[in-house]
C-alpha cells in the first residue's frame, strides 16, 4: 500500500498518483487507486465520472463494502494491466459531512483502511494499492499514512515546503516508522545531464536525509494541460511520463 | 492456585502449564496494580472511551505506540503475536497492552489461558 502525501497543496500529489497507478498498469500490474482527498476530491473530474453509486466515504462510513465503491476503467487502456479506482464524494455537503468526523470515526476509518490490504491486497489479488491523500495534518491523510507499507512524499523547492516536508519527515512518518521517499516536483534542471542530475539528487538527499525516489522537472505542457489528459497513458513518449515510469521501475524492485 | 490432587500423578508438562499460566495471571493483576499507583487511580474501572485515533497515537511515547500500531495492524492480538511483530519479549509487551488497556485505549478478552487485546469490536469490511 503506498500513501502518496505532501505538507503543502498543489505539489502534484494527484497527477503523481494518477500517472504512476498508469505507469505500473502499463507494466502489468493490476492497481487500485483510491482518492482520499474527502476536502478537494479531485480523482472523478480528472477521470471524467460525475456519479457513481458508491463513494469511498460510504466505505469508511460502514454503510457498503469496498468492492461496491471501486470502479473499473481498465477499458480506457490497451494493457493487460487493471486499474480500479475509488472515488471520494466531491459534493459541498459531503465535503463539510466528512470534515466534521469525531475521533472515534476515525479510529473506525483507521481500521477500515487497515482491512484493505486483506480485502483488496490479499482477496481481490491486486498488486499495489495507492492512496492519494490531502495535504498537511489531516486525519484522513495521516490515517492513510499509517496504513500505507510506502509514503511517497511529493515535494517542490518552495522554502515554506522544504521546512514543512522537513518537519513532517521527523515528526509524523519517523515517529511511526513509515519507509519514505521523495519525488521533488517542479524541479529546473537539464534532465539530459547526468552531472546536474546526480548533482541535485544529492542536495534533496542532504536536505531531507530521506532517499529521492525521483525529480520531476517544471514542464510548461503539464501545467497547461491542467490535469485534462493522463500524460502517462496519452503521451508515452514524454519526458515526464518516462520519469513516472522509472518511478513505477523503482517501486517494483522494492 | 494449582490443587495438589488435581496435578498429582500428571505429566511434568502439563504442571508447569499450569504454574506457567498461574504466574502470567499474577504478573498480569500486578501490571494492573503498578499503573493504578501510577495513575494514582484507586479502582480497577477502566477509562471509559479513549478512541485510539492517529492523534493519539502521535501523542503516546514511542514504546507504547509501536505496541498500539501492531495492534491496530494485526486487529486482534495476543501479547506473544504482538511480540513476534515488534521483537520485543513477551512479557514487556504485556505491560504495554495492559496499560494501553487501563488508559481505556484498547479492550481485553480472556479466551481460555489466552487474552486477547483489540482497538473496538466491529466487523471491518
Amino acid at each position: 500500500m503506498i500513501a502518496v502525501h505532501s505538507y503543502k497543496g498543489g505539489t502534484g500529489k494527484t497527477l503523481l498518483s494518477v500517472n504512476l497507478a498508469v505507469s505500473l498498469l502499463k507494466h502489468g500490474r493490476k492497481v487500485c487507486l483510491l482518492d482520499l482527498d474527502f476536502r478537494a476530491p479531485s480523482l472523478s473530474s480528472i477521470l471524467k465520472i460525475d456519479k457513481t453509486e458508491h463513494w469511498l466515504n460510504d466505505y469508511l462510513n460502514g454503510t457498503c463494502k469496498i468492492d461496491k465503491v471501486l470502479i473499473d476503467i481498465s477499458d480506457r487502456f490497451n494493457n493487460e494491466g487493471k486499474l480500479l479506482i475509488g472515488l471520494a464524494n466531491p459534493a459541498t455537503e459531503a465535503i463539510r459531512e466528512m470534515s466534521a468526523k469525531d475521533r472515534k470515526w476515525e479510529m473506525r476509518a483507521l481500521g477500515r483502511l487497515l482491512s484493505l490490504k486483506n480485502s483488496v491486497l490479499n482477496a481481490m489479488d491486486f498488486d499495489y494499492l495507492i492512496f492519494d491523500t490531502s495535504p498537511g495534518l489531516q486525519y484522513s491523510s495521516i490515517n492513510a499514512i499509517v496504513s500505507a507499507d510506502l509514503v511517497i512524499v511529493a515535494t517542490t523547492f518552495d522554502t515554506s515546503d522544504i521546512k514543512g516536508t522537513n518537519r513532517m519527515l521527523r515528526e509524523l512518518y519517523d515517529l511511526f516508522e513509515k519507509k519514505t521517499e521523495i519525488v521533488m516536483n517542479k524541479v529546473l534542471y537539464d534532465v539530459s545531464s547526468k552531472s546536474e542530475r546526480e548533482e541535485l539528487q544529492s542536495k534533496i538527499k542532504d536536505m531531507y536525509k530521506a532517499p529521492v525516489l525521483g525529480m520531476i522537472p517544471c514542464f510548461c505542457d503539464v501545467s497547461r494541460a491542467g490535469g485534462a489528459f493522463i500524460f502517462a497513458q496519452e503521451k508515452p513518449e514524454h519526458t515526464f511520463s518516462k520519469i513516472l515510469n522509472e518511478i513505477a521501475t523503482t517501486i517494483e524492485k522494492m | 492456585m494449582v490443587r495438589q490432587q488435581e496435578v498429582f500423578g500428571k505429566k511434568p508438562v502439563r504442571i508447569l502449564d499450569k504454574i506457567r499460566e498461574s504466574l502470567e495471571r499474577l504478573n498480569e493483576k500486578m501490571e494492573i496494580m503498578i499503573e493504578l499507583q501510577k495513575t494514582g487511580r484507586k479502582d480497577l474501572q477502566l477509562l471509559p472511551d479513549a478512541p485510539l485515533d492517529v492523534m493519539t497515537l502521535l501523542s503516546m511515547p514511542d514504546h507504547l505506540r509501536k505496541t498500539a500500531m501492531t495492534v491496530c495492524r494485526l486487529g486482534r492480538a495476543t501479547a506473544e503475536e504482538v511480540s513476534e511483530q515488534t521483537h520485543r519479549a513477551r512479557a514487556v509487551e504485556s505491560g504495554y497492552l495492559n496499560q494501553l488497556v487501563i488508559m481505556g485505549h484498547l479492550k481485553k478478552e480472556r479466551k481460555g489461558r489466552k487474552a486477547y487485546f483489540f482497538v473496538e469490536k466491529e466487523d471491518h469490511r
